[in-house]
C-alpha cells in the first residue's frame, strides 16, 4: 500500500517544495518576474507544445499507412480472386477441349462419350428425381458447424453414420436412380461412403450435415419404390428411434454435377475372336487421350460395378476376350486405381 | 503572456516543422506525451499553489520525458516493454490525476 499511497501523496514533484523551501518559503512566487525566468517557462511550454504536437500528428501519421497496407492487400486480393478467376475459366475451356477430343477420338459409330459421361457419372446431368435429406437429431450439437474435437462422435447414436448413407444410397440406386450425389459430391461407380474420425466422408471429402442426397429418376416411382423397400422402412426407423430426420421430396429438375477426379475409359470386347495379338489390334485405335471406345449397351449397373473385380475387368479387358467376354465392360477407372496405368488402358482399348 | 507564446510556438513548429521522428524513437513518443503532460500539471499546480519555479519545471518536464522513454526502452530490450510501458502510463496517470484535482480544488474552491 505504500507504493499506492506513495503515488497518490506526492504528485506534485518534490523540487517545486524544495525550491520554494530555498527561497525561504515565500509562497506568492506565481509567475516569474525575471525575464530569465520567463523565457525558462516560455521554452519549456514550447517543448512540451512541440512534444505533444509531435506525439499527435505522428499518430495521425500512422492511420494512413496502415489504411494504405490495407488498401494493398484488398488489392491482392481482388487480384488472386481475378486469377483464380480465369484459371478457372481456363480449366473448363480445357475440358470442354479434352471432351471435344474425346468425341472425335472416338471411332465412328463407337459410342457416345458424351452420352456415357452423364451415365456413369462424369459428365453433369439434369433431370426430374428425388430429393432426401438426412438431418441429424436435434440436441446432437453439431448441426452447420462440425467440430470435430467438441463433438461426441458416432457414440452418439442421433449422428448419422457412413453406413446408413451408404444404406440409403444403395435404396436409392435400387429404386431405380439414374445418377445420384450426396451435398453436390457425384456417387460414381468407384465412389466411397465411409468414416474416418468424427465426419463421413465422401470420395475423401467430409461432409457437413445436414445430408443432401440427390438421385435423378422416374419422381415418383423412385419415391414409390424408394419407401417400399428396406432402406425405407431404416430410415423410418432412424426417424422413430433416434430422431434423425428424413424428408423425401419429388422434384422437377435436379443437376448434378460431374465428378470430380475421374478418368472415363471404356473397353469394348467386341466379336468373339479366339486367338487375338494384343500387340497388334492395340496399336491404331489407342488414342492419345486415353479414350476407348465402347457402346454401353446393357444400362450400368452401378450396384454391380461398384466391386473391385468389375473395375480390374475393364482393365484386362483384352485378356479376357473370350467367348464368353462378350460382354461389354463399362467402367470409369479413377487415376489411383492400381490396375489401370497408361499401359492397361491401351489394352482396354484394344480392338479386333 | 510569454507562457502562451511559448505554447503557441512550440504547437506551431510541430505542426509545421513536422519534424521525422526516427523509428528507433516512435515508440516511445506516446510515453514522452503522458510525461510532458503531467510535468505540465505539476506546473500548474505548483503556480496555484504560490510554489512554481520556472527551472523546476524545465528540467522535471526533461527527466520525465527521458527517464519514461529509458523504462520503456529497457522494457524493451528485456522483453516486458508493454507491461513497463502500463506502468509508467499508470503512474504518469495517477499523477495527473492527483494533480488535476488539486488545481480543481484552487480553482473551484471544492
Amino acid at each position: 500500500m505504500s507504493l499506492l499511497t506513495n503515488v497518490m501523496d506526492h504528485g506534485l514533484d518534490e523540487g517545486y517544495a524544495e525550491a520554494a523551501a530555498a527561497r525561504g518559503g515565500a509562497r506568492d512566487s506565481r509567475i516569474p518576474r525575471t525575464a530569465r525566468g520567463l523565457l525558462t517557462l516560455g521554452a519549456g511550454l514550447a517543448l512540451v507544445g512541440a512534444v505533444v504536437t509531435v506525439g499527435a500528428v505522428n499518430a495521425r501519421k500512422a492511420e494512413p499507412t496502415l489504411a494504405k497496407e490495407r488498401d494493398a492487400l484488398i488489392h491482392r486480393i481482388n487480384d488472386s480472386n481475378g486469377s483464380a478467376d480465369r484459371l478457372q475459366k481456363q480449366v473448363q475451356d480445357l475440358r470442354r477441349k479434352v471432351d471435344d477430343t474425346q468425341q472425335q477420338a472416338l471411332p465412328s459409330g463407337g459410342g457416345d462419350a458424351a452420352g456415357l459421361a452423364g451415365a456413369v457419372g462424369l459428365g453433369e446431368v439434369t433431370g426430374p428425381g428425388v430429393k432426401l435429406v438426412l438431418e441429424d437429431a436435434a440436441g446432437t450439437g453439431l448441426g452447420g458447424n462440425v467440430d470435430p474435437r467438441a463433438g461426441q462422435g458416432f457414440s452418439n447414436s442421433g449422428r448419422l453414420r457412413d453406413r446408413d448413407l451408404q444404406l440409403v444410397v444403395n435404396g436409392l440406386w435400387g429404386a431405380g436412380a439414374e445418377a445420384v450425389s450426396i451435398n453436390g459430391q457425384r456417387l460414381t461407380a468407384l465412389s466411397a461412403i465411409r468414416a474416418a474420425g468424427e465426419a463421413v466422408l465422401v470420395d475423401n471429402r467430409p461432409l457437413v450435415p445436414p445430408y443432401t442426397v440427390l438421385a435423378i429418376g422416374d419422381g415418383p416411382k423412385v419415391l414409390d419404390a424408394f419407401e417400399g423397400e428396406m432402406a425405407g422402412s431404416y430410415l423410418r426407423l432412424l426417424q422413430e428411434k433416434y430422431g434423425i430426420k428424413s424428408t423425401l421430396s419429388v422434384q422437377k429438375s435436379l443437376t448434378l454435377p460431374a465428378a470430380v477426379g475421374v478418368t472415363l475409359r471404356t473397353a469394348q470386347p467386341a466379336t468373339p475372336e479366339p486367338t487375338p495379338t494384343p500387340t497388334s489390334t492395340a496399336a491404331p485405335t489407342a488414342t492419345p487421350t486415353e479414350a476407348s471406345t465402347a457402346t454401353p449397351g446393357t444400362p450400368i449397373s452401378p450396384s454391380a460395378s461398384v466391386s473391385p473385380s468389375a473395375s480390374a475387368g475393364g482393365g484386362s479387358g483384352s485378356g479376357r476376350r473370350t467367348p464368353s467376354g462378350a460382354a461389354k465392360t463399362t467402367s470409369a477407372h479413377s487415376p489411383t486405381t492400381a490396375s489401370t496405368g497408361p499401359s492397361s488402358a491401351g489394352t482396354g482399348a484394344a480392338r479386333p | 503572456m510569454i507562457a502562451v507564446l511559448g505554447l503557441v510556438i512550440g504547437v506551431v513548429v510541430g505542426l509545421f516543422v513536422q519534424p521525422e521522428v526516427p523509428d528507433a524513437v516512435v515508440p516511445y513518443l506516446p510515453i514522452a506525451v503522458v510525461a510532458a503532460l503531467d510535468a505540465v500539471f505539476g506546473a500548474v499546480r505548483a503556480m496555484l499553489d504560490g510554489i512554481f519555479n520556472d527551472k523546476v519545471f524545465v528540467v522535471s518536464f526533461l527527466s520525465n520525458v527521458v527517464v519514461a522513454a529509458l523504462i520503456v526502452f529497457l522494457g524493451d530490450q528485456l522483453g516486458v516493454g508493454s507491461q513497463l510501458s502500463t506502468g509508467v502510463v499508470v503512474v504518469l496517470g495517477i499523477r495527473i490525476f492527483s494533480n488535476a484535482a488539486a488545481i480543481r480544488r484552487h480553482v473551484f474552491r471544492a
